[in-house]
């Protein structure tokens, strides 16, 4: 056991919230983006996480359980938004242009949430550090 | 030094020596200096990654701020653990120095 196998597992849970915050961010950027390298609009994109073992953990009994966290993928959502603007340059025949499935209240929601998550692993991982600092000071 | 031998890998916490080390103290009694060493290594390898983190982060390369952070942490963790093997040591030293002859 070793009480770096908690930083370990902190770390990539930070990773991974910063990563649901950088996709949140460019969702938010590209609200309004009507033009892709790949052409269309911009297409909503959500992280997907996957546990992942942990190598050399606490022992065989917590071996199966204590998982960290890595990014599995990033998903596109392909819904887009006909908006009727006959005056854009990337309307149809119709005047409607397509616009990205982003919406701002869910992408706010979402940023709350792993903003929340984000300070929670940084409190989970002051807990480990006390834990460690306050077993070097036993017996003094 | 090979007078003050330390039986058993239990001195130092199970991260600051390698597996090899620890058979090793346990089968033939590895002179107490050695282990040390090998400690001072480790915690010295930590405190060097850190540093490489950091200068990740600074360059703007792949390191994120968090793990540069909590690299330092896992040197001074280390460090400290050092520091108390440290200080025992010192007082069993001074405590011999005190015998009266």
């Amino acid at each position: 056991m070793d009480i770096f196998t908690s930083f370990k597992i902190c770390s990539s849970g930070l990773t991974a919230q910063r990563a649901k915050m950088d996709v949140i961010t460019s969702n938010l950027a590209n609200v309004e983006t009507t033009r892709t390298p790949e052409g269309g609009p911009y297409k909503r994109k959500t992280v997907i996480l996957a546990a992942e073992p942990v190598a050399d953990v606490f022992g065989t009994a917590l071996n199966a359980a204590v998982r960290a966290v890595k990014i599995d993928s990033i998903a596109e959502d392909g819904a887009v938004k006909m908006m009727y603007e006959p005056s854009h340059p990337d309307a149809d025949d119709k005047g409607y242009v397509a616009k990205p499935n982003v919406n701002l209240i869910m992408e706010m929601a979402d940023m709350i949430t792993t903003s929340r998550n984000y300070e929670a692993i940084v409190t989970a991982f002051d807990a480990t550090k006390n834990m460690a600092l306050r077993t070097l000071d036993m017996g003094k | 030094m090979n007078d003050m031998l330390i039986r058993g890998g239990d001195l130092l916490p199970p991260s600051l020596h390698t597996p090899k080390s620890t058979v090793e103290v346990q089968n033939e009694a590895k002179p107490f200096s050695s282990v040390l060493k090998d400690a001072i290594a480790d915690i010295n390898k930590l405190q060097v990654n850190a540093d490489e983190t950091i200068a990740k982060v600074q360059l703007g390369n792949t390191a994120s701020i968090h793990e540069a952070v909590i690299a330092l942490e896992k040197a001074d963790i280390s460090f400290r653990a050092m520091m108390q093997v440290r200080n025992k040591i010192m007082d069993a030293y001074q405590e011999i120095m005190r015998i009266q002859v």
